[in-house]
């Protein structure tokens, strides 16, 4: 059972006052072609660490630049991404003298692990030289690498699939490596941008299934964006994006404790 | 242990993406890498035996007027040369190229019969000509590919010429050449009275002076004495002339051109993969890869390219001399030496082709957006 949060209350988004936000999206505005194309149009959301929240919207919402943005994968054309405080992005103005601004590859290096619709795996790459990707950049020696990018793989019940190309994975699986190498650099925050998208519903249950225990035992924050209803009702934070602003926010009822701190 | 993944790993693997196009492109740098070892190493193959002219015939020397090929020293110089107090020895000599053959074009010397150069020859068969004579004597190389032996006659120019002997000479430009009595040369050339330079060997150094101040010492009196001549040391007639010069700047411009291409062919390559692998480069970023990893990535692909077509070139190269080395047209002024320096050179070269054709792709590649590359189709 879910709960409308009144808009009047709080106005355009949901703020989360009585635990540490893990992100903090201020008046955040995205537009591209000069102006032309507004995607995001002052959107303020707060997530708490250790949340599992699900975006939705229809198509061109503006639901996948929120992620994108989030992310650190783009810089917003106005407003503000908060990381812990921080502001995103080298030379964007601090909240405070003690909380200098993240650079935005640092800040997806060691803090987001990313899972698309279509896995983007590196094709010639193996199973287990794909999850040691993001390792590359973390300045871990080899050797170490290769048995963390094992043992995940071992975690996403791939142990015999360690070896394989991605062309000879199945979508689950290859989902599964996708999801292994997001959380390579072991980041606060996984992303997963449609995750299920390209899969069966045996598939899109498990992989699902995966996240959400992902996100309990290790106690990350999880943001994913869907279309999917399963996904959506299976968070207990959702929020909906239309026309580039905050539709609504519903958070499921008893448990808005453990996750938002409504 | 489980499989592990380094930068370079992963390059070499992006490699093997395009197999049919990296061979390709392998061989396009191969092509031009071989051209610059084959051509580069056969100036200085050239000028090495020029050198080994000099050192074989114990020639300090040359005195010549300004342009090289110039035959136009006056032979009764000969006289003030040997008078000066420097001078042991001086031999006239006359440098030409001449069809022996229609079809044998070789390097014809002109020496008087007591010449000191001949002391640098080893008969194989034969004997020295005697001056006034219509005798002429050959390399053994160039016997060998006229196919001529002690006793048998050439006619050149109207004139028939014996054949004395046969030699082997210190060099490959001697063991390809002819060498006639120098009066005999200068008649069927219309040069009486002329030569192209006198060989000179200095006395021994006296203890007070180095050999380079004796040897600035001996020039300046030479010059001093007779003036509009210029004396030379062997040298620098070894790398300096004309002849070395012309087939360096040809080898170093005939190569540059070949590797132009192949820059190019590695940059259409890379570019090419650049932008076929854009979402992949856009997964990269979004993993935390920074701009420089990207680029770095990219610029070991185009290097390890350019290294591999070197290593293709320079058996390429290799292959081209040892042909050019065995071919009667070019064997009297190519051996197959293959000098180590050369090799590190060709290599050097390659690396750096790779390094510039991947520069502005890995440029691109480092800075795309990671949202418009995670976009491309």
């Amino acid at each position: 059972m879910t709960s409308q949060l009144p808009q009047s209350s709080v106005p355009n988004g949901l703020s989360i006052p009585d635990t540490v936000p893990i992100i903090e999206a201020r008046s955040l505005c995205k537009s591209y072609d000069e102006g032309r194309v507004e995607a995001l149009r002052g959107v303020d959301i707060t997530i708490a660490a250790g949340e599992f929240v699900a975006i939705s919207g229809p198509s061109g919402s503006g639901k996948s630049t929120l992620l994108q943005l989030i992310g650190g994968l783009d810089s917003p054309t106005s407003g503000q991404v908060l990381f812990r405080n921080s502001p995103l992005g080298a030379g964007r103005a601090s909240t405070s003298a003690s909380t200098p601004a993240i650079d935005l590859d640092t800040y997806r290096a060691q803090h987001v692990g990313f899972v698309f619709q279509g896995f983007y795996l590196i094709p010639t790459l193996r199973a287990i030289e794909n999850v040691q990707v993001p390792m590359l950049a973390s300045g871990s020696n080899s050797r170490d690498r290769a048995r963390r990018a094992e043992a995940l793989l071992v975690e996403m019940g791939l142990e015999s699939r360690i070896g394989h190309y991605p062309n000879e994975l199945s979508g689950g699986e290859r989902q599964r490596v996708a999801i292994a190498r997001a959380l390579a650099n072991d980041p606060s925050i996984l992303l997963a941008d449609e995750p299920t998208g390209n899969l069966d519903s045996v598939n899109s249950a498990r992989i699902l299934e995966m996240l959400i225990g992902l996100q309990k035992r290790r106690g990350m924050t999880l943001i994913v964006v869907t279309h999917e209803n399963e996904i959506a009702e299976a968070a207990p934070r959702h929020i909906r994006i239309r026309d580039g602003r905050v539709e609504s926010s519903q958070v499921e009822t008893g448990r808005t404790e453990s996750g938002a701190g409504l | 242990m489980p499989l592990q993944l380094s930068l370079a790993w992963f390059a070499w693997r992006n490699l093997g993406r395009r197999r049919l196009r990296t061979f390709l492109t392998l061989c396009g740098i191969g092509m031009a890498i071989g051209a610059f070892v084959a051509l580069v190493g056969f100036s200085r193959s050239f000028e090495h035996e020029w050198m080994r002219i000099y050192e074989s015939s114990g020639i300090d020397i040359a005195v010549v007027q300004k342009t090289f090929l110039n035959t136009s020293v006056d032979e009764s110089t000969g006289a003030k040369l040997t008078a000066l107090p420097d001078v042991a020895q001086a031999s006239p000599m006359i440098l030409n190229m001449m069809d022996l053959t229609p079809e044998v074009n070789a390097i014809a010397y002109g020496w008087p019969a007591k010449s000191f150069e001949f002391s640098s020859l080893t008969f194989k068969s034969g004997r020295k000509f005697r001056d006034g004579q219509p005798e002429l004597i050959l390399g053994d190389l160039l016997a060998s590919s006229l196919g001529k032996k002690v006793g048998d006659t050439l006619d050149i120019q109207g004139s028939s010429f014996t054949i004395t002997g046969i030699y082997h000479g210190g060099s490959a430009l001697e063991a390809g050449a002819a060498i006639f009595p120098l009066d005999q040369l200068q008649q069927i050339s219309s040069l009486q009275g002329k030569v192209t330079a006198f060989h000179v060997r200095l006395k021994p150094a006296p203890r007070n002076q180095s050999p380079h101040e004796y040897m600035q010492a001996a020039q300046a009196e030479i010059e001093s004495a007779l003036p509009g001549l210029r004396a030379v040391p062997a040298s620098e007639r070894a790398s300096n002339n004309q002849l070395v010069l012309l087939a360096h700047a040809a080898a170093w411009g005939t190569s540059s051109i070949a590797l132009i291409i192949g820059i190019l062919g590695i940059a259409n390559t890379m570019a090419m993969s650049v932008f076929e692998r854009t979402r992949e480069i856009g997964i990269l970023r979004a993993l935390g890869w920074k701009s420089w990893r990207v680029l770095l990535l990219i610029q070991m692909e185009a290097v390890a390219l350019g290294f591999a077509g070197g290593i293709l070139g320079i058996g390429f190269g290799w292959a081209a001399l040892r042909l050019l080395s065995t071919l009667p047209q070019t064997a009297s002024i190519v051996s197959a030496d293959f000098s180590p320096l050369l090799l590190l050179e060709a290599l050097g070269v390659a690396i750096l082709a790779g390094l510039l054709a991947g520069a502005i792709p890995a440029w691109r590649g480092a800075h795309l957006s990671p949202v418009e590359a995670l976009r491309h189709d």
